[in-house]
């Protein structure tokens, strides 16, 4: 029987929050795809986002505020053959967290990075997060935000997620769909989720969303998929890139890139260390039965030996 | 067997092979049977400022370094304008006699207040601001100069490029004929310098020739060393003693961001991560090898070794001060999470960026102190080159037995002291094996019904629990219940009870020389091979000294320090620092006042006749505190 990603923990997050769409939309994904308890880590950061593996019935971390990505590509490279699911917030992700984020990029471990985009910094009451529209005044800003935002489906394009998608919230089948897709891919994907935030985001409102979200995958002609021995993967990028900048008028969902020719940092690591997908650093011994250390320091380290040549 | 003892400094600009050098000088002495000691001196620069390594060799042990010097190689100007005061009666100054036209004002990568003491001292000589100044300055002091015709003796053996290329090697050459080492020494240690380049090998070949016979019809040799066949030894350094100890030690993961002086030893890691194992049992046990990450900082370094070692792989990171303040954070996650994770922290001067390729022993308290909260932790220091390799086994030990975060502190003279290891023994430290049984529905990661305070050890693959920064309850989740925080609190300190009661003494503190003495030295770190040293010239003056030396911080030892001190007759206190830390260290677990202190903070390694001469004037009561101040 498929394991239950579902658990009796109370749930704090307010009512209306959009966090609820992603946790279920998440959990049936995980769920869909048939993974076992122990094939899953949730690891996140701070804020709402961060309470969300506690939430989930499967191993999780809930670390640093803006550190989520490096724990959890610790967690993924010494153990490649678990799934690792990354839930960050918009400041988590796009502020304290932005080198992390970019860094991954480079190496496209593996991980699925979901990210909760409602453009406010709930838990510390609703300051602007990296994503809020310069010049937006939300109820609980004193002025005006004086920043401009960050674009993360761009951020991610050309940082190196090699599967970027955006969903939305109260778009529960499309949301679960993408994350599916985001889990199942084996590098690194974003999946930006435009969300709510009901008690402090009195302009990116479910309302505001639902007028003016439209899914990529409605135009029959859209392809953005690029694989191995496809010529057009300049194109598709470029592609991509130009629909991440749309978003006044009509706010693009659906996956905007997916890239299966570059591969993933455990891959590029087994290049390098031919047991390494076999034996990770997770199931590999370090000590005999006697309890005694397996590495033999002298073939090791044979250079650091003081031999005459001749 | 001889009596050599010898003292070399040998000079010259970043990036001019400076380095080989004296790898080549220190393989000789080797290759010749002697026991060598070295330490790295080097500005933060890629290519031009000086650079020198000041080597020891004789036929006994040796731990330390001493000024003056026997032999003085310059391989540039800059190295005769920067150690004249290197030398004194006997010594000898090699050079290049064409740098005899050189001035101190052209010499631009002289860093300006170092040229100004320079120029001042020369005026108090009423010498000239030039190479030939500080010649005669040097003659003063007694030493006698070895002006050779570099230039003009390499270009009949390179062809392929400016001779100084070959100055290194030259000069290194002339060095060893100077000690007494035989040509073949020599030629087989450039060998093993320069492995299977072949063409390179030829041409040092050829310059080593070259050197030899103009040492030998200039008279430059010295009494023949009579040469010992040894068995092959590890001629390693601190970096390389914590790669070796750490994949001794079960480390599968390492993370690190780029600094001086730790990044030495992830590189090391790389270059041998694919690990070669031992016959024994368990040769059907998984496999593999040693997976090593540049990070995109230290916050990443730390973090993702944590996540690693949610895995169960056996993780660490290595860094120094600027890093290791970044980590400060996540340190304190792996205190509230019983995290087992090493930080090895290599030391530098600072603060901020400070002296970053010199050495310091300053970051002792903030080791102590770093992170947030309260929280158990374990702080190691090693002091010599074989310690690195056991200490690293031993870290990775106390980190997984006592699920905590464990600092351990070499300082930058250790990372870059080079020392002949006999052996390594694969046996010495057993290592303690987490026994994980696979279990998800009500598994306890932080279960409170443990009497040493250690819980239940799960991984994430094998185990469903939680973790948070939180305060939490048994599973992991967020907890505010006032009982239960209090209750997680005292479990996780009752781990650093137990390990201060299960640790064997030996492994936090030593000491070393007569049980009685006229003196008594604490110290740490690098210092303790130094005082070794001294303790054997001290009772050759007469004086009766013996040492304290620390290994563990926390837990500290305070009971032992605390009656071993109380019968001590004068007690200093040598670090390279200006607070004395572990004095501090003392007075805050025991209460007891030290009074004198030895300490050097200008970054440069700390010498056998500045302890010796310290020691001398606080015990003829001249004063109380001495500041040691040599080194370029």
């Amino acid at each position: 029987m498929a394991h239950n990603f579902r658990n009796d923990v109370a749930i704090d997050w307010c009512p209306g929050c959009g966090d609820f769409g992603i946790l279920n939309a998440l959990q049936q994904a995980l769920g869909e795809l048939n993974l076992g308890v122990n094939d899953v880590a949730i690891i996140s950061g701070i804020g709402c986002s961060g309470k969300t593996p506690h939430y989930v019935n499967a191993a999780g971390a809930h670390t640093l505020h803006g550190r989520s990505i490096p724990y959890a590509t610790g967690v993924k490279l010494s153990n490649p053959n678990l799934k690792v699911v990354v839930t960050g917030g918009d400041g988590d992700l796009m502020s304290i967290g932005a080198g992390h984020f970019v860094g991954e990029g480079r190496r496209n471990s593996g991980l699925t990075v979901i990210l909760y985009d409602n453009e406010v910094y709930g838990l510390t009451k609703g300051q602007a997060a990296p994503t809020m529209e310069l010049g937006n005044k939300t109820k609980s800003l004193t002025k005006p935000n004086m920043f401009g935002k960050v674009n993360p489906i761009a951020l991610a394009l050309t940082t190196g997620y090699t599967f970027v998608a955006r969903g939305f919230s109260f778009d529960g089948k499309q949301l679960k769909d993408l994350i599916k897709r985001g889990i199942s891919h084996e590098g690194s994907s974003l999946i930006d989720v435009l969300q709510p935030c009901p008690t402090y985001n009195n302009i990116n409102t479910m309302e505001f969303y639902r007028k003016k979200v439209y899914k990529l995958e409605d135009d029959a002609s859209w392809n953005p998929v690029v694989n191995a021995g496809d010529k057009d993967g300049a194109s598709k990028l470029a592609m991509a890139l130009a629909r991440a900048q749309e978003w006044d008028d009509h706010i693009p969902t659906g996956v905007f890139y997916e890239n299966n020719t570059i591969p993933s940092f455990p891959k590029r690591i087994s290049q390098g260390a031919h047991e390494y997908l076999e034996s990770p650093p997770a199931v590999q011994a370090v000590a005999d039965r006697n309890g005694y250390t397996l590495v033999d320091p002298e073939a090791t380290f044979t250079d650091k030996i003081l031999k005459p040549v001749s | 067997m001889s009596d050599l003892d010898v003292g070399i400094v040998i000079g010259g600009p970043q990036g001019g092979g400076i380095d080989t050098s004296a790898n080549m000088i220190v393989r000789a002495f080797a290759l010749a049977g002697l026991e060598v000691f070295s330490v790295r001196e080097f500005h933060s620069n890629i290519k031009g400022r000086h650079s020198y390594v000041h080597i020891r060799a004789r036929d006994s042990v040796v731990r330390s370094l001493r000024y003056p010097v026997d032999i003085l190689v310059a391989l540039d100007p800059d190295t005769l304008f920067e150690h004249y005061s290197d030398v004194s009666s006997g010594s000898l100054v090699i050079y290049d006699s064409q740098f005899e036209s050189s001035d101190l004002a052209q010499a631009r990568m002289i860093m300006r207040d170092t040229q100004r003491h320079i120029a001042e001292h020369l005026e108090k000589h009423n010498q000239p601001k030039t190479i030939k100044g500080v010649l005669e300055v040097m003659k003063e002091a007694g030493a006698k100069l070895v002006p050779v015709p570099f230039d003009l003796t390499l270009v009949e053996v390179v062809k392929d490029g400016p001779t100084t290329r070959y100055f290194n090697t030259f000069g290194a050459a002339i060095t060893m004929s100077i000690s007494g080492i035989d040509r073949e020494s020599m030629e087989e240690a450039i060998k093993l310098v320069f492995g299977n380049k072949e063409n390179v090998v030829k041409t040092n070949l050829a310059v080593v020739g070259k050197a030899y016979e103009y040492c030998e019809s200039n008279r430059l040799v010295g009494r023949k060393i009579e040469k010992t066949r040894r068995k092959p030894r590890y001629i390693i350094t601190g970096n390389d003693g914590a790669a070796i100890g750490k994949t001794m030690g079960g480390l599968r993961f390492q993370t690190y961001y780029p600094i001086t002086p730790a990044s030495d030893e992830s590189t090391i890691l790389e270059e041998h991560e694919d690990l070669k194992w031992l016959t024994t049992e368990g040769d059907d046990l998984a496999k593999g090898g040693v997976v090593v990450v540049q990070t995109e900082d230290e916050i990443s370094a730390i973090a993702m070794a944590s996540g690693a070692a949610l895995t169960g792989a056996r993780s660490s990171t290595a860094t120094s001060g600027p890093g290791f303040a970044l980590m400060a954070e996540a340190i304190s996650f792996a205190g509230m999470d019983e995290i087992p994770i090493v930080i090895t922290f290599y030391q530098r001067g600072g603060p901020s960026t400070g002296l970053p390729t010199r050495n310091g022993q300053s970051d002792l308290l903030f080791a102590l102190h770093t992170g947030h909260g309260e929280f158990p932790r374990i702080v190691i220091s090693s002091g010599d080159v074989e310690e690195t390799i056991y200490d690293s086994m031993n870290a990775l030990n106390y980190a997984h037995k006592y699920q905590l975060p464990v600092i351990h502190l070499i300082d930058k003279n250790l990372a870059n002291t080079t020392e002949l290891v006999e052996k390594i023994d694969p046996r010495k430290v057993k290592l303690f094996v987490q026994r994980i049984e696979p279990k998800n529905e009500g598994f306890k990661r932080f279960n409170i019904d443990t009497k040493n305070g250690i819980s239940n050890f799960g991984v994430f693959g094998k185990n469903l629990f939680w973790l948070t920064g939180d305060e939490h309850d048994e599973l992991g989740h967020v907890t505010e219940d006032p009982a239960m925080r209090d209750i997680q609190m005292e479990k996780r300190f009752r781990k650093i009870e137990f390990a201060s009661r299960e640790i064997p003494l030996e492994e936090k503190v030593m000491v070393f020389g007569p049980k009685k003495a006229d003196v008594t030295i604490i110290t740490w770190g690098s210092q303790k091979g130094l005082v070794l040293d001294a303790m054997e010239t001290l009772k050759s003056a007469g004086i009766n000294a013996n040492m304290l030396y620390l290994k563990m911080f926390e837990p500290f030892p305070s009971e032992f320090v605390a009656e071993f001190l109380s019968t001590a007759k004068t007690v200093v206190d040598l670090e390279s620092n200006m607070t004395g830390q572990a004095a501090q260290v003392i007075k805050a677990n025991t209460g007891i006042n030290i009074e004198n202190y030895i300490l050097k903070y200008n970054g440069r390694h700390i010498t056998e006749d500045e302890v010796v001469n310290g020691v001398k004037s606080i015990l003829s009561g001249k004063e109380k505190k001495v500041v040691l101040t040599n080194g370029a």
